[in-house]
């Protein structure tokens, strides 16, 4: 059998098997330690404990994984301290991937934001920047994540809702105005492989009409394949074959061109929010990045210039232990696939870097302000396990977008934990934990468990063509409804200790008024004074891109340049590529 | 009243979530309904599509902030096609509290928001169907 056909899990469990284990508990101690344990489970513990001894936590987007009531060196007897953990910033990362992590950099603050017009959210992410964010994070309406103009049919009652509007490289300016782009680092959430090619063009064409090299911008996009093709509700999809070559394109032009840019976050968060298992949210992110990977170097790119820009995103629910648990497994899970399965050379090519935001599907209507404790030790979970940057959900967002107020309060939730509990001051603080070893190694098996899962079924691309995801995802969170409708899944307040007391009413936000209408006149305004003749041409080069195959990012540069608009490239992708239709999920 | 309850589901104009509208639909047609699911729709075309399939009801689902601009078309298009007093009109998602009472003035039967429980969803379809079927 040729490399190429195995699965990971095989090429790994081939090249791990061959490394010399050093386990760090001596035989004869681990076997005192057993008699003694006997003697105990059978002497002081009560016989209901010892009968129940395994657990599994019911939790929302919980992963059903059994826990022992104690943990013991007996529960990781094999422990190599070396192999299985070393030091932070060393081989294999589980520690976390600086040396000195939270002394050396803080966690970025990074505060999702966007609703209504450009100027309405430049305001708020300057706000947000004046109260000591760190990082910008801009989230997009509902038209611009689906790729259709202000002023379409189809955007009618929604313009500049759920985030902000953006048409064109005009409107990118507003939203970044009076913001040094090569100062401040922001992430652009550009959900979609297809708008990811639409909008960070016109991101770019803005720097370079402010004189802002490229090689000076730092931040991010999402591009992922993911979001559009799995997770998402739509009116048209391309193929997903399409979509992933895409999802390439822009990493392989942005390699290129703007080399401090991370070019995809691997998307576990929406995967997960839209229902799915702490395990599962991460397997598909790891299997999207080895098929990704896999391409890249197919088309000739050297694996280390190319992995050391990947950023992961991950959120974290309500298994506290779980949570911070996982975010080590796939630290390490990731450097061996790097390792081994690409053989990497850069150790920073080997690094599960993340992003993280708390879970807004925990979150819930009845007594809102729970959700402020809620978000908190989501937060908390994802510094424990070494989190990059990160973003706390507001305890409104179970009504509507957050309030000012709400939004600095998760600001606040962030500055909290940085500034005043300590917990940053410690690397890695529960590692070595028996219980979080354990269930870190329990964990990183049940990812790559997962991910083989996916690549029997032909892969990536393939599991969301035939619609295996879909509908593995669509199970789990039925059953979790009904669980928690049942009562099996506790919510406080909500099927558990209910109160009848009202609780007090807040504010929750209301969208700033005439967007839709200012948008509308805005785009006249640009299709009027724009060189259509020099759009027609841009649009046409674009097409022949698309049909040829070519990398369609430096054609989709010189659209954002002569002011197209979003909704004529996404025109043009539908009529190149043609609509996919995806699977039915009920 | 005799015969199945059939019921339409749409996403209201581009929103994104769908998770609750197919748990939805999974819970009704589990419930012994039938169900069209139409997927990302705008007012006019759910209504075109509720008038061809002869529905029972129609039930929409917006986490996106437009359920009261679009809602309010939907209810329109309704009228207009007299459709209005035929048929139940259901609003699914996410907003802020004082909405829900805006939305039935606006004309939807009923509201649900997160927490609505599968027994209050299908026991509310079968009265309100029943209620207006006489």
């Amino acid at each position: 059998m040729k490399e190429k056909e195995k699965t990971t899990r095989e090429i790994l469990g081939e090249k791990l098997s061959r490394r010399k284990r050093t386990p760090l508990y001596n035989p004869d101690a681990l076997k005192t330690l057993r008699q003694q344990f006997e003697q105990w489970i059978n002497t002081i513990v009560r016989e209901t404990d010892r009968e129940n001894w395994m657990k599994t936590p019911r939790t929302v987007l919980g992963s059903d994984i059994p826990r022992e009531m104690l943990y013991t060196p007996l529960s990781i007897p094999d422990l190599d301290y070396a192999e299985d953990l070393g030091n932070s910033g060393h081989e294999p990362f589980t520690r976390g991937i600086h040396a000195n992590m939270y002394r050396g950099r803080e966690f970025t603050m990074r505060q999702l934001t966007g609703f209504g017009s450009p100027e309405d959210t430049n305001k708020r992410m300057k706000f947000m920047l004046d109260h000591g964010a760190t990082g910008l994070n801009v989230l997009f309406d509902l038209p611009t994540i689906q790729m259709y103009d202000s002023d379409d049919p189809l955007s009618e009652g929604q313009v500049g809702m759920s985030g902000v509007c953006v048409d064109s490289v005009d409107d990118m300016g507003l939203l970044f105005k009076d913001i040094p782009l090569d100062e401040v680092t922001i992430s652009i959430v550009t959900h979609y492989p297809s708008n990811t090619a639409i909008l960070f063009p016109m991101f770019l064409v803005l720097a370079e009409e402010r004189g802002v090299p490229w090689d000076k911008l730092q931040g991010s996009v999402q591009n992922d394949i993911t979001l559009e093709e799995l997770i998402r509700s739509g009116a048209e999809y391309i193929p997903p074959q399409d979509c992933f070559r895409l999802q390439c394109d822009n990493i392989e032009f942005i390699r290129g061109n703007v080399p401090k840019w991370n070019f995809i976050t691997l998307n576990g968060y929406n995967l997960r929010e839209f229902g799915t298992s702490a395990v599962t949210e991460m397997a598909v992110a790891v299997a999207n990045g080895i098929e990704t990977l896999d391409e890249l170097v197919s088309r000739g790119h050297d694996v280390d210039s190319i992995a050391d820009r990947l950023a992961f995103f991950w959120s974290p629910a309500n298994d506290f232990f779980e949570e911070l648990s996982r975010v080590r497994a796939v630290r390490r899970l990731w450097y061996k696939i790097m390792k081994y399965r690409f053989n990497a050379k850069n150790p920073r090519a080997m690094w599960m870097r993340c992003h993280v935001q708390t879970s807004g599907v925990c979150l819930i209507q009845q007594e809102p302000l729970n959700n402020i404790i809620r978000a908190a030790y989501h937060a908390l979970a994802a510094v424990m396990g070494g989190a990059q940057s990160l973003h706390v959900d507001s305890y409104d967002e179970a009504y509507s977008v957050p309030t000012e107020e709400a939004a600095l309060l998760s600001l606040r939730t962030q500055q909290i934990i940085q500034q005043e509990t300590g917990v940053t001051d410690v690397v890695d603080p529960l590692g070595g934990s028996f219980y979080v070893e354990a269930l870190t190694n329990d964990i990183e098996r049940r990812i790559l468990d997962e991910v083989d899962e996916i690549e029997r079924a032909g892969g990536y691309v393939a599991a969301i063509e035939t619609g295996k995801l879909h509908r593995e995802i669509t199970t789990y969170f039925s059953n979790q409804q009904r669980d928690i409708e049942d009562g099996n899944i506790r919510v406080v307040g909500y099927n558990f200790h209910k109160s009848d007391i009202e609780p007090p009413s807040i504010d929750v936000f209301r969208y700033p008024e005439g967007v839709e209408e200012r948008q509308k006149t805005r785009l006249a305004e640009l299709r009027f004074n724009r060189d259509n003749q020099k759009v027609d041409g841009a649009l046409t080069a674009l097409k022949d891109a698309c049909a040829k195959g070519k990398n369609i990012l430096p054609y989709c540069i010189e659209c954002a340049r002569v002011r197209c608009t979003e909704g004529e490239l996404f025109k043009v992708f539908k009529e190149s590529y043609g609509l996919w239709k995806p699977p039915t999920l009920w | 009243m005799s015969g199945k309850i059939k019921v339409i589901l749409s996403k209201l104009g581009l929103d994104v979530h769908n998770r609750g509208l197919i748990t939805v639909a999974k819970e009704l047609r589990d419930a012994g309904m039938e169900v069209v699911y139409l997927g990302n729709a705008l007012p006019k075309e759910i209504i075109r599509a509720a008038v061809q399939e002869d529905v029972d009801v129609v039930g929409v689902s917006s986490l996106g902030g437009a359920h009261i601009t679009l809602g309010a078309r939907l209810i329109e298009e309704a009228k207009r096609e007299q459709l209005r007093d035929a048929v139940v009109f259901l609003m699914g998602g996410v907003f802020p509290p004082e909405d829900n009472a805006t939305l039935k003035e606006i004309g939807f039967d009923e509201v649900f928001t997160p927490g609505a429980t599968r027994e209050e969803i299908v026991s509310s379809v079968k009265r309100l169907v029943s209620n207006k079927k006489g």
